[in-house]
């Protein structure tokens, strides 16, 4: 997917661990490991809300939009 | 899910078992009769609720093996497609109502009826060239009366299963939707 999802970027600019933020933003290890990983369909805004609060940044800081390139062979 | 519907669906749940044990019974029943009969000709004059063959048996053997095995295969096939209804009762979860095994179990129920219904069609036919040659066999006919209903029967549980797994895809959407 050509969203990229830059949460552990930004965990590690913040030297935060997984558990930490997950106490923090009251999502579950789970969620916030699907997130990590991008495995998730969708985001909620309220959702980003409190991840950009805790980690105090801007939801370009958490996604990326990396253009897919196609190689055509022959 | 309100307590009416959840009675209802008990009320389902048992009155599947009981068709099930009882399609099971009939059978088995067919099952050994039809053995029993090859043995002693005389069961062919009752083989199961009051099915009459003894014409045919002394008549044309074969035949009779013929009528036999689609009555006998019919009543299995039938058996199983109560079995596969009964398993999906005991899979059902409706808080999370859409699983993929679900969605293959009804897949397979309308495949089930559709060979139901085919087989029905295969065997009216050969019933109907039996009677027009002057064979006296149109009480076998019970066996395979509702292929229109397993057909139609068949096409709903398709469209069920397809928007069963539309359903899949949308509650994995909102399972990922963080």
């Amino acid at each position: 997917m050509p969203i990229i999802v830059n949460l552990d970027v930004m965990m590690a600019k913040r030297k935060m661990s997984l558990n930490e933020l997950s106490d923090k933003v009251g999502l579950t290890l789970s969620n916030l490991s699907i997130l990590k990983t991008g495995k998730a369909k969708a985001i909620r805004f309220s959702t980003l809300e409190i991840i950009c609060d805790v980690l105090d940044c801007q939801p370009g800081d958490i996604l990326e939009y990396v253009k897919e390139i196609t190689i055509k062979t022959r | 899910m309100s307590k009416k519907n959840d009675v209802i669906l008990k009320v389902l749940h048992v009155i599947s078992w009981v068709v099930f044990i009882g399609l099971c019974t009939e059978a088995g029943a067919l099952i050994f009769n039809f053995i029993f009969s090859l043995f002693k000709p005389i069961a062919s004059h009752n083989i199961y609720k009051g099915l009459d063959l003894s014409g045919i048996y002394e008549k044309q053997f074969p035949h009779f093996i013929s009528l036999m095995s689609f009555v006998v295969l019919l009543a299995v096939l039938k058996a199983y497609l109560f079995y596969l209804v009964v398993k999906i009762f005991l899979k059902l979860n409706l808080v999370k109502p859409f699983d993929i095994e679900i969605a293959h179990l009804i897949e397979k129920m309308s495949f089930e009826a559709v060979t139901i219904s085919i087989l029905s069609i295969i065997a009216h036919q050969y019933t109907k060239r039996l009677i027009h040659k002057g064979y006296e066999v149109s009480n076998v006919e019970n066996y395979w009366n509702d292929t229109a209903a397993f057909l139609m029967m068949a096409a709903i549980l398709f469209v069920i299963s397809q928007v069963f797994k539309k359903g899949i895809d949308l509650q994995k959407e909102n399972d990922l939707t963080i």
